[in-house]
This record gives structure tokens, sequence and C-alpha cells, in this order.
């Protein structure tokens, strides 16, 4: 499945319908839908808010591989931007030391089995498998 | 689909999938909440970071008030989110029974 969206939070719901599309047509396991909704939501968002120079559409490709599924994100036109380096967040803090910041990518690792970024021509691509539903 | 709104106990009842494009909506909501607050999820499909955002901030709003937000009927799937994220440690959260 290759599909494009516009830079836009509306875009979530169509996402998530052709997400579901394509779980039913290729028969992907259900219980890795909350995770691949979850990683696809935070990466498309984070997308969104930081990549603000451009108003390219973003690009979303997914395949069923061994086991489980493999979903990439392409932005056109930005800047280096890597999200998988691993973020210090401390889930222990108390609740007045406690932040929104960072949390979106924090999950997306937690719910990934593998994770991998690349960079060139101004073309910021994400991609991910999970194999196994943690949510 | 998202919709927030008192039901017939007095709580604060989501349904729905509480996602990045919804977290607007939640958050005007629950800025008219004071007191303690029961927040009913039974309905409530799914959330994300957004959406974690919206309780925090609540919460905080309310905790400085002696009050909080309780979490009632939370479904598995978000109860695992609240895990992953710590929220397990800042919400008193009652799971919703099959």
């Amino acid at each position: 499945m290759k599909k494009f969206f516009a830079r836009s939070f509306d875009q979530i719901a169509p996402i998530v319908d052709a997400t579901d599309h394509f779980f039913k047509e290729r028969n992907i396991d259900p219980s890795l839908r909350t995770s691949v909704d979850l990683c696809i939501e935070e990466l498309f968002v984070n997308m969104v808010n930081y990549n603000t120079e451009t108003q390219r559409e973003i690009l979303l490709e997914m395949e069923p591989v061994n086991g489980g599924i493999e979903v990439s994100l392409t932005d056109y036109d930005v800047e280096r931007f890597d999200p998988t380096t691993p973020r210090d967040i401390n889930i222990d803090a108390p609740l007045t030391e406690r932040t929104q910041g960072g949390l979106g990518v924090y999950l997306v690792l937690k719910m990934v089995d593998s994770i991998h970024y690349e960079y060139h021509d101004r073309q910021s691509k994400i991609t991910f498998q999970i194999k196994r539903g943690k949510i | 689909m998202f919709s927030i709104d008192f039901n017939d106990l007095g709580q604060v009842a989501m349904t729905g999938r509480l996602d990045a494009a919804q977290a607007a909506t939640a958050q005007a909501f629950l800025d008219q909440v004071s007191g303690e607050c029961i927040l009913n999820l039974a309905e409530l499909e799914y959330m994300s970071s957004a959406g974690l955002g919206v309780l925090l901030k609540t919460h905080k709003r309310l905790m400085s008030g002696s009050s909080g937000l309780k979490l009632v009927n939370v479904n598995s799937h978000i109860n695992d989110i609240f895990r992953y994220s710590g929220f397990d440690k800042l919400f008193d959260i009652s799971l919703l029974q099959k």
C-alpha cells in the first residue's frame, strides 16, 4: 500500500481507515493493530508539527513481512530530523515534573521491533516493523 | 469518531478514539471541569500521546486544587499505554470488567 496524506491532523481518520483496509485485505494479525495505529499517528504528527517548512504530502507505505508488518513514512523537502534516537524520559517522575514532550516517540520506540531512519535528497524516511503487539 | 460528555452518573464519559485530531476538543471540555472528576473510559477505544497530554494537563490543574482525575473502566489497550508511559503511577485507575 502506498498512499499520500496532506499535512493535517484531519488526515488521522483517513489514515486509520487505510490501515484498517490494509489489515483486512492482507490478513495481518489484528493483535498488531493498536501498536501500528499508535506508531503511525505519533510519527505522522511529529512530521506535521516539526517539518513546517514544506507543504508536500506525506507518503505512507505498508507491506506485510514475515510474522508482521513493515510501515514507512516519508516526508519530502524537509531538513534532517531523526526521531528514532532513544529519548530520556523519566516515567517515574512525580506529577509536577511530568510533561507530554517526547512521550509520543518514547512510546513508538517501546512498540516497534525495529526502526530505521534514512535521509537523502531532503527526503526524511522512517521505517519500522512490528511483529508482536505490545498493547 | 470521538465524543465527550457527562453521563447519567455525573461522570465525564469519552467514546471513540482520542487522537491528536481530537485532543483540543477533549481539552476544551475538561478545562470547564472543577473538583473531583471521574473519567469513564468504558467506550474509549484508543488513546495516543496527545490524549495523555490532555489527561496530564487536566490532572495537574485539578490536583493544584486538591482534587484530581480518577480514571474508571479503562480497557486493556489504554491501560497498557498508561503503564508504558508511567501514568499508572500518577492516576487512580480502575480497569474495565469483562
